[in-house]
């Protein structure tokens, strides 16, 4: 079991006060795989992939990552080195330069020097097409450009698999292709991805399995072709028949 | 009545070394505040409830209770419970900085609350600590946004040192009540007083001013 899968959701529950958002979801990636999560909003979804680096806690069930289960602070904090998160609003530090939001993570939990730090996140700006804008404030760069910097920042913990929390849903429309080129580099570099979005045409382009969830179950799931093209749900054909 | 500028003038050069240790009290006491708001601003919103409960009753202690009783009881009555006499500037200070403290855990607490929680989240997930982003993410956030109020309170503080005299501590206002007691200058000696605090006070927001443009 622990083998077989990096990411092992069973039979999760999550409750905010009387409120039930997740009601028993199973899931399970391979290292290797993209998952892509969709559904309405206030389906869960969110809820779901933030269980999985240990953001929330969950009210019934387990969560482990290559068998490590996400409870407990010393246990969690093994986990985040190992799962980066992009957020739906970035999140970088705008009190620090675009250099040093990629090199504080490295510096501070791997500990590795401040030169080999700038010398990986250099590279890694590189990758994201941001290298002039190294010395930048995250405030002086367009909402894509922003994001395309917090996927670096992931990266720079040199994690075994990245949990993209609606990661376009922000943007101004003319930017989304531009993080999803880089997402879409990244599926193809074979890494592991969890991705909630509502990005359609990236589901169908890049996933290995797609998941619809909805009232905090997951509905349907499958690979891209058997959702989109073939849904066997009737919520899951209204919700596509809404969105495509 | 007649207004006597020869007394201004011979008293001015007492009035400004008052004025100095005014400032040097202020200063020492909004700088042990600082440290005290600091840990307790964070206490406040830590995850560990008797740190948040603690926390509370200091900031409550303190700011429910009058400044001139507070040094009393450090003054007064700390020396016959520890049965160690107590210098007038460390009572001063203790005084003065514990209660500033209070203010400024208040001003930090809503500092830090007022940085977006997915700051803390985006550190988290890097594998920072809840310490770790708290020291090199949120706090450096959250200072630029209190340094405002924080020159307020170092404002507040220079006008309530003034309190001090009445233990004999040789500040601004106690020089000024030492002056009239052998002049009768009244009138002369209180409004000299009044104009070096204001223009001690004036100062301090044009740097506050200054500061925040710089950081903005």
């Amino acid at each position: 079991m622990s083998a077989e899968y990096m990411i092992s959701v069973d039979h999760v529950k999550k409750s905010f006060g009387k409120l039930e958002v997740l009601k028993d979801i199973s899931l399970h990636v391979r290292e290797g795989e993209v998952v892509v999560i969709i559904g309405p909003s206030g389906s869960g979804k969110s809820t779901a992939l933030r269980c999985m680096n240990g953001l929330e806690t969950v009210s019934g069930g387990s969560v482990t990552f290559n068998g490590i289960p996400v409870t407990g602070e010393s246990n969690i904090n093994e986990v985040r080195r190992e799962v980066g998160m992009v957020f739906q609003r970035f999140n970088l530090f705008p009190n620090m330069s675009v250099i040093r939001n990629l090199m504080l993570a490295p510096m501070k939990v791997r500990k590795i020097s401040e030169e080999e730090a700038r010398k990986r996140g250099m590279a890694l700006l590189e990758r994201v097409g941001l290298a002039d804008k190294a010395d930048a404030r995250p405030s002086q760069l367009s909402g894509g450009q922003q994001q395309r910097v917090a996927i670096a920042r992931a990266l720079a913990m040199q994690p075994k698999a990245l949990l993209f929390d609606e990661p376009t849903s922000a943007l101004d429309p003319e930017m989304v292709h531009e993080v999803l080129d880089v997402m879409k580099d990244l599926a193809r570099a074979g890494m592991t991805m969890v991705v909630v979005t509502h990005e359609m045409g990236f589901a169908r382009e890049v996933a290995d399995r797609v998941l619809f969830i909805d009232g905090g179950v997951i509905l349907e799931e499958g690979s891209p072709e058997d959702v989109f093209s073939h849904p066997r749900e009737e919520r899951t054909k209204a919700f596509l028949a809404s969105v495509l | 009545m007649t207004f006597d500028f020869g007394l201004i003038e011979r008293a001015l050069p007492l009035l400004l070394m008052g004025a100095a240790v005014t400032v040097e009290i202020t200063a020492v006491s909004v700088a042990v505040g600082f440290f005290i708001g600091l840990f307790v601003g964070i206490a406040r919103i830590s995850q560990i409830r008797v740190l948040r409960i603690l926390a509370a009753i200091y900031a409550d202690c303190i700011r429910g209770t009058p400044l001139l009783v507070q040094i009393f009881l450090i003054y007064f009555a700390l020396p016959m419970a520890t049965g160690q006499q107590i210098e007038p500037f460390a009572a001063a200070v203790m005084a003065c900085g514990i209660n500033s403290g209070a203010y400024i855990s208040e001003i930090f607490r809503a500092g830090i609350q007022s940085i977006d929680p997915g700051q803390m989240e985006a550190g988290r997930s890097l594998g920072l600590t809840w310490w770790q982003t708290m020291v090199y993410v949120i706090l450096p956030q959250a200072v630029r946004n209190i340094l405002p109020p924080l020159g307020n309170e170092f404002i507040a503080m220079l006008k309530d040192s003034s309190l001090v005299s009445v233990i004999g501590f040789e500040e601004l206002t106690r020089r000024g009540q030492l002056i009239i007691a052998q002049t009768y200058g009244s009138f002369e000696i209180w409004l000299t007083v009044a104009a070096l605090y204001l223009m001690m006070t004036l100062a301090i927001s044009r740097v506050v001013g200054f500061l925040e443009r710089r950081t903005k």
